[in-house]
Parts: structure tokens; sequence; C-alpha cells
């Protein structure tokens, strides 16, 4: 009872600071969009629970089932792998970091110089374009059987995160205000200086926004880099194995386990996105 | 004399022949003058600016400063635009030492040059301040002791008070005389502000709608700060404005 009246005494407190109204406002606002994404969720959960009772099926078990599975997923290392969703999950980050990794080494510098030369354009947009349209998920196969377990899902993600990176980079450098290179040059900016001076800097915010669509991109790649035999565990293999063993419950907490997972990176590097341009002045 | 333009005569293409954007405009400037280009809107006013600072290309003509061709743009020629057209990842200081930067201006050399410009334009305090935390008279005299880092000869004016509200635009008015004074530059300053540039130029030059050209200079040798609400002052408005409606209305 103690604990509530002091919880229930912050909640007053916040609710109404004394001094700007606006303030007030979008707190409110904020408490407003809180409860209601409860709301929503509860629900969620709520008809998840009624269509497993009725439709009475082991593809899908009760969300409580499938809480517990997902706490005891962390908790005990599995029988047949010897692995906790932990290691999974470094199994898997590790792999999206990689791929990442690449695929912004290359497509940061290839995006500018794509954006900023129509000669390199030219030259660069047709092979650009041939590989463009092919799925990731397409690649997976093959490059799982030519570069192994450990190599070939990696490859598939930087394939995933490569194109929407560099596109973001292009457009970024296309969106430079043309006033901006006018007063470069007439402060003296030679075409190397207008690059690193008003270019690179200009396309921050789009590195970010490009950063942010990319990983989101990666969590799905990784799922089927894994699914077609990769080395070494990770959370799509988990769920691979747990639906050969018919364990639905454990299917369902590895899902959660991705929702979780992607929901966080885009979380993080949008709040990151956000606070760079702030900087910046951008956007 | 150090500004000549001799025959400028600009054209652009059009799908069936081309349009004559300004036709035979010929001006001589000298040193420490200040002059307002003033003209109708579409007239070309901006494009003879940007031409004096190397941004677009004169298809017949020639223009020098201090008897060298001008070819493409330099630091020779500051600039000022209407639009601010400040760095918006740079803070004031950085704004104002980006020119220096290019030249390879020392950072000790860079920091005292642009804390005396940030006394002149009178930002004392808001060095770190990024461009979209500054109002916009604050944000032109940021352009304006950007444009002054590089010692230029000239400093080229592209409406630079066009933006702003009345009294701001008072304001920067006689804040851009005190910094002229100072630093006795070369001004070419357009306005299509009748009242601006009566109040700030020791010539102006009007010029006349498409193909454009310059219909009459006129000389002002009162001394400043000028009073707006003298006779002669309201006089020599009314004059202009005349000549600008006629302008407008034979069209």
């Amino acid at each position: 009872m103690v604990e509530m009246s002091k919880i229930s005494k912050k909640l007053i407190a916040f609710l109404k600071p004394s001094d700007v109204s606006l303030k007030t406002d979008r707190r409110i606002q904020f408490v407003k969009t809180l409860v209601i994404a409860v709301i929503s969720l509860s629900m969620f959960v709520m008809v998840w629970w009624g269509l497993s009772e009725w439709i009475n099926t082991a593809f899908l078990p009760r969300p409580d089932i499938v809480f517990e599975a997902f706490i005891d997923s962390f908790q005990t290392a599995d029988i047949t792998t010897g692995r906790t969703m932990w290691d999974n999950i470094i199994t898997s980050s590790i792999r999206v970091a990689w791929g990442f990794m690449l695929a912004f080494i290359l497509a940061v510098p290839l995006g500018l110089m794509m954006g900023f030369s129509k000669t390199f354009e030219s030259f660069s947009k047709p092979v650009v374009e041939v590989f463009r349209p092919i799925a990731p998920i397409a690649w997976a196969p093959l490059l799982l059987i030519a570069m192994g377990g450990i190599v070939g899902p990696i490859i598939v993600i930087f394939i995933g995160v490569f194109f929407p990176l560099l596109s973001n980079i292009i457009f970024g450098v296309r969106s430079i205000q043309p006033i901006l290179i006018d007063a470069a040059r007439t402060l003296g900016a030679k075409r190397s200086d207008m690059f690193i001076k008003v270019i690179i800097p200009s396309t921050v915010p789009y590195i970010m926004t490009g950063i942010r669509i990319g990983l989101g991109i990666g969590w799905m790649c990784v799922v089927a880099a894994e699914f077609l035999g990769a080395v070494g565990g990770g959370v799509g293999q988990y769920v691979q194995f747990k639906t050969e063993v018919n364990r639905f419950d454990q299917v369902f907490a590895g899902l959660i386990v991705f929702s979780i997972l992607g929901l966080s990176t885009t979380e993080l590097s949008g709040w990151v996105e956000k606070r760079v341009s702030k900087r910046m002045g951008l956007k | 004399m150090m500004l000549s333009i001799d025959k400028l005569r600009k054209t652009f293409p059009l799908e069936q022949g081309e349009l004559v954007a300004i036709e035979e405009f010929t001006l001589k400037v000298d040193k420490g003058e200040f002059i307002c280009i003033l003209g109708p809107s579409g007239c070309g006013k901006t494009t003879i600016l940007r031409i004096i600072a190397g941004l677009d290309n004169l298809s017949s003509g020639v223009i020098s400063l201090n008897g060298k061709d001008i070819k493409g743009p330099g630091s020779d020629r500051g600039m000022v635009f209407q639009e601010f057209a400040l760095f918006p990842w740079r803070s004031v200081r950085k704004n104002i030492e980006f020119g220096m930067e290019l030249r390879k201006i020392p950072p000790k050399t860079r920091h005292e040059i642009s804390q005396r410009l940030i006394e002149l334009v009178g930002l004392e305090g808001f060095e770190n301040a990024h461009p979209h935390e500054l109002s916009g008279g604050m944000k032109q005299r940021v352009g304006i002791a950007r444009a002054l880092a590089n010692e230029p000869e000239i400093l080229l004016m592209d409406e630079p008070f066009g933006a702003l509200d009345a009294q701001t635009r008072n304001l920067m008015q006689k804040e851009l005389l005190r910094i002229w004074e100072e630093t006795k530059k070369t001004v070419v300053f357009i306005t299509h502000s009748v009242d601006e540039a009566v109040f700030l130029a020791d010539r102006i030059v009007v010029m006349s709608e498409r193909p454009s050209h310059i219909t009459e200079i006129y000389e002002i040798p009162w001394k400043r700060p000028r009073d707006r609400s003298s006779m002669e002052f309201a006089n020599l408005r009314k004059e202009i404005l005349a000549k600008l409606e006629k302008m407008v209305k034979a069209d």
C-alpha cells in the first residue's frame, strides 16, 4: 500500500508540473499514448489466447505457455545444442554486425561517389541495378554451399543491408541544397573540398536513416540465412530446430526474440539518428 | 576603379532561339563604393551578381576585378545570400572559419580572425550556436562575417535582408553601414526596395525588365546616417518609384 501511494504521488507529480502548460500537455499526451499502447497489446494477447483455446491446435500455443517457454529458453540450455537463448542471440547479433559492417564500409564511399560524380554513377549504376531486384534470401542456398555456414550467412545479410543503405546515401547527396554548394564555391571550395566539407556532412543524416533501415533488414536476412544451414546456432536456427521437433511454444518464443531484437535495434538507431540530425541542425 | 563590367550580355537557350536576360550592362565600380542595383523582380539583378561571383557564366562581355578577368568563383569576392546559405552542421564560429580552413590558415590565426569578426557583427555569446538556433537577422550577421573572413576585395550581397521583417531589416541596414565604414569594403548590393537603396547607396543602378539593361544611375552624395523622414529622401524615393512603376506599366 505504501508503495502504491508513493507511485501514484510520483505519477501525479509527473503529470502536473507547475511550470509550463505546454510541457504538461506533452506529458499527458505521452502517458495517454502509453496507456493506449498497453491496452492495445493486452487486447492482442487476449485475442491470441481466445484464438488458441478455440482452434485448439499445437501450432498455436497459448500465450502463457509461450511466455514460459520464452523465459525458460534463457535460463536453461537446450538439450540437443547445449545453447541458451543468450548464446543464440549473441551468434545472430555477431552475424548481423558483420554483414552490416561490410555493407556500411562498401555502401558509404560508393554511395557518396555515385551521388557526387555523374560519370561514376553512369559506370556503376547498371551493375547495381542488375543486382538490386534479387531478394537477398535468393542468394542464401548458393552462398551457404559456396562459402560455408559461417561466411555464407554474413554475405546474405551484407546483400540485404547494402542496397537500402546505398540508395539512402545517393539520395542524401542529391538532396543537398544547391545554395550551399554555391556558398562553398564563393568561399573558395574546390571539388575535393566540396566533397569532404559539404557533401559528406550534409549526407550524415541520410546515412543514419540508411543504418536504421539496413539494421531492420539485417535481422530479417539472418533468419533466412540461419534456416538454410548456418553453423554454430543463432535464433533462426533455434526456430527451425524447434519447428522440426514440434515444440511450437519454443518456436513462438524465438519469434518474440526476433521481434525484440529488431525493434530495439531500430529504436536505438532511430534515437541516435534523431540526436545526430539535431546536433548537426539538419532535417 | 576596381570592378569593371563591360557590355555584359547573358542569354539562356530556348527550344527556339534564345532568351536575352541581360543586355549591354556596363558599369564601373570604384574602390570602397557602395552600389545598389535596383529593379523589378525577374530583371536579372541576381544573375548579374552571380556572374560577378563567378557562379554563372556570361554569354559575352568582359568583367574584371582590379584588371584581372573573372573566371569562376574566387575568395577575392565574398557573397552574401538572401537565403543565408549557412552550413547547418557548423557552429557560428565554424561557419565563419569555413573559407579560412580552405585557405589552410592555421587554427590560431583562424580563431583570432573569427573572434574579431564575431565582435564586428555583434555575435558575442553565440559563437557555438548552430544556425537553426539563430533568428534571421543573426543568421545574416553570420553570412556577412563569413564572407568577410576571406578578406575579399568586394562584397556581393544578393537581397541580403529580403527574408527579414521590416524592423530587423532597418536595423541590419544600419549595422551593414557601420561594418562597411569599419572595413571600407566595396559593396554591390542587390535589392528591389527603393527605400533600402536610397538609405544605403553611393550610387543606385536602376534596371529595366527583360531584356534588362541600365535605365538610370542615381548618385547620392548625402552623408550617412540618412534621415528617412527628410524631404530629399522622400523626393528621391518618389522619383525612383515612379520610374519603376512606369517600367512595369509599359510592359
